[in-house]
């Protein structure tokens, strides 16, 4: 008994469950690249929606297409997906070419 | 007579259709004769129109104003209805080749199509209805752009699985021979392991290790690099980073002594002194060489006292350090972990901060982001020295005078910091006594009822008054102690 607890090290009784760690300031501290990435990728599709400027409707394809990329687990689908829905609202006008000038 | 009879109305039918067809063009329009020369010019496109299928071509030119119809299945001796703008002009013309007929004119009209250079200003056709693919260029190139992002996606997000299955698989027997439940998500109702990692991230796994002497448990991540985030991948290719594995052991309380201590390259370190709470407290030197204990130039060392590195720097571990240097970025085992310094924000009194006795040890995987799936086994040594570090942890005592010290720095670092916040707690208790007052006040002005107010006034002062009572007591309680 004693020799079968000197050589092996493990304690059942001793288990701990995981708990993830307390996400009040962690997200924002880790890496803020996903939430800077989706405010801008939802500013550019309004300004190209409302202003009419190709280029900013397709730089905010980009910027929820890297928002998503670097996207963290414990994030909300819902607020990944408010920017993912923005810009085809605002390419879809120009992805027909018909409207927007070059 | 029959058929001359069939054959007018039949003109008569395509006339009046041509008709409804040019009404635009009838105010500038004179309805002339044409005799059979004047199509000599048009023979050729005559001759193509007499085929099988009707076709009507129209010339347009807009200077001079001309519409010019031909239809088909006719001869070209008919006589009939034709309607041919001519304002310029306005005769009749009956000569073939007359010489006035051209003035104004300067190409020959002899090609049908409608596009003649100068003078004529024509309108472009717009973009949208060209169907050269010069103006989808920049839709084309955003395309592909994006094609390339989603497929570096997909292969970046691979290769980070891969190398954690790797990893897993060489490091799975150890682990399990160490600890009881190897894998964890804290989701299921058992503690039962699940032996697999934990996702977080398509960068970031997780895998919880517990039930084994001296610690509470083992907490791995694996952080690797960005590889699914294109812009991430270019940003490497100028400055190259590893990827790396951090594990964060928590230790019992009565298994671990008190001390603070770390090991690494000298960059990390300085780094760590600056973020973490309790390196910056109890390790205020600058880190030291551990060219004395024989460790190689690239690793330094930040330690609370000189007995804490005589105790942790024993031959295996030395060992351990000089072998693997290269993989090392830093190791750091302390009793009042409690992660990087809190920026509060003004006015709030904080709490002293919860600490752990934790060991913490950040490893560079080999291959500078180059890695390889092959390159986790030489990760597999570096488990092991955590394994024997959580041993030695245990079994390391500080002697007395050691142990005095450390209590007597850990008391001073609670003294700095309850004097630092005593400024501020006294200031947030005054703004709170403060904001109540004013509440109080506030709520009397607002009270419509003067009755109310004078009672409610009433009730503030007596309150008030008994405060004064209150303190004016203690006073006198103090001054007769004192005396």
């Amino acid at each position: 008994m004693s020799t079968n607890n000197m050589s092996d090290p493990r304690r059942p009784n001793k288990v701990l469950r995981y708990k993830p760690p307390p996400s009040e300031c962690n997200p924002a501290l880790d890496d803020p690249t996903p939430d800077y990435m989706n405010l801008l990728g939802m500013i550019f599709s309004m300004c190209g929606l409302m202003l009419k400027l190709k280029w900013c409707a397709w730089v905010a394809v980009y910027c929820s297409f890297i928002s998503f990329a670097n996207s963290r687990s414990s994030e909300d689908t819902k607020q990944m997906m408010s920017s993912f829905i923005l810009w085809p609202l605002s390419l879809l006008p120009s992805a027909a070419v018909l409207d927007f000038p070059e | 007579m029959k058929a001359v009879h069939a054959f007018c109305v039949v003109l008569l039918v395509f006339g009046s259709v041509s008709e409804a067809k040019f009404d635009d063009f009838e105010d500038e329009e004179d309805i002339v004769e044409y005799d059979d020369n004047d199509f000599a010019e048009f023979e050729d496109v005559m001759e193509d129109s007499i085929t099988e299928s009707p076709q009507r071509v129209i010339t347009t030119e807009e200077d001079e104003d001309e519409t010019t119809v031909e239809l088909e299945g006719q001869d070209e001796n008919q006589e009939g209805d034709f309607e041919d703008a001519d304002t310029q002009e306005g005769d009749t013309e009956s000569e073939p080749y007359d010489d006035e007929e051209f003035e104004g004119y300067e190409d020959k009209p002899d090609t049908s199509s409608s596009k003649n250079k100068d003078p004529i200003t024509i309108v472009d056709v717009p973009a949208h209805l060209q169907n050269s693919w010069e103006s989808y260029y920049l839709e084309i190139l955003m395309v592909t752009g994006l094609l390339a992002y989603i497929m570096n996606y997909i292969i970046g997000k691979n290769k980070n699985s891969r190398l954690a299955q790797a990893w897993f698989n060489t490091h799975r027997e150890l682990l399990e021979s160490n600890f009881t439940l190897v894998g964890d998500d804290g989701t299921n109702k058992e503690a039962t392991s699940t032996g697999k990692l934990n996702q977080e991230n398509e960068h970031i796994y997780n895998l919880w290790c517990s039930g084994r002497v001296c610690c509470e448990g083992m907490l791995i991540q694996l952080r690797f690099l960005k590889r699914q985030d294109l812009l991430n991948v270019l940003a490497r290719m100028m400055r190259p980073v590893s990827d790396q594995v951090q594990i964060k052991v928590t230790m019992n309380d009565e298994d671990m002594d008190t001390y603070v201590f770390a090991v690494g390259t000298r960059k990390a370190l300085v780094r760590l002194q600056k973020e973490m709470q309790d390196l910056s407290e109890f390790c205020s030197d600058k880190p030291k060489s551990g060219a004395k204990y024989g460790l190689p130039d690239s690793l330094a060392i930040l330690s609370e006292m000189g007995e804490v590195t005589e105790g942790m720097m024993d031959t295996k571990m030395v060992h351990f350090l000089t072998h693997y240097a290269d993989k090392i970025e830093s190791i750091h085992f302390s009793d009042q972990f409690s992660g990087p310094k809190i920026m509060q924000e003004e006015g709030q009194p904080l709490k002293l901060p919860d600490t752990k006795r934790t060991l913490l040890f950040t490893f560079n995987v080999p291959g500078s982001g180059n890695t390889y799936p092959k390159d986790m086994e030489a990760l597999l040594p570096l488990m092991n020295m955590v394994i024997y570090s959580i041993d030695k942890a245990k079994k390391f005592r500080l002697n007395r005078e050691g142990k005095q010290k450390a209590d007597k720095n850990r008391a001073r670092v609670e003294e700095n910091f309850l004097k630092l916040t005593h400024v501020q707690r006294q200031e947030a208790a005054q703004s709170r006594r403060e904001e109540k007052k004013r509440a109080e006040k506030e709520r009397i002005m607002n009270e419509e009822d003067p009755e109310k107010q004078r009672r409610l006034e009433e009730a503030a002062l007596r309150r008030e008054q008994k405060k004064l009572e209150k303190k004016q007591m203690k006073m006198k309680q103090i001054k007769v102690k004192a005396m």
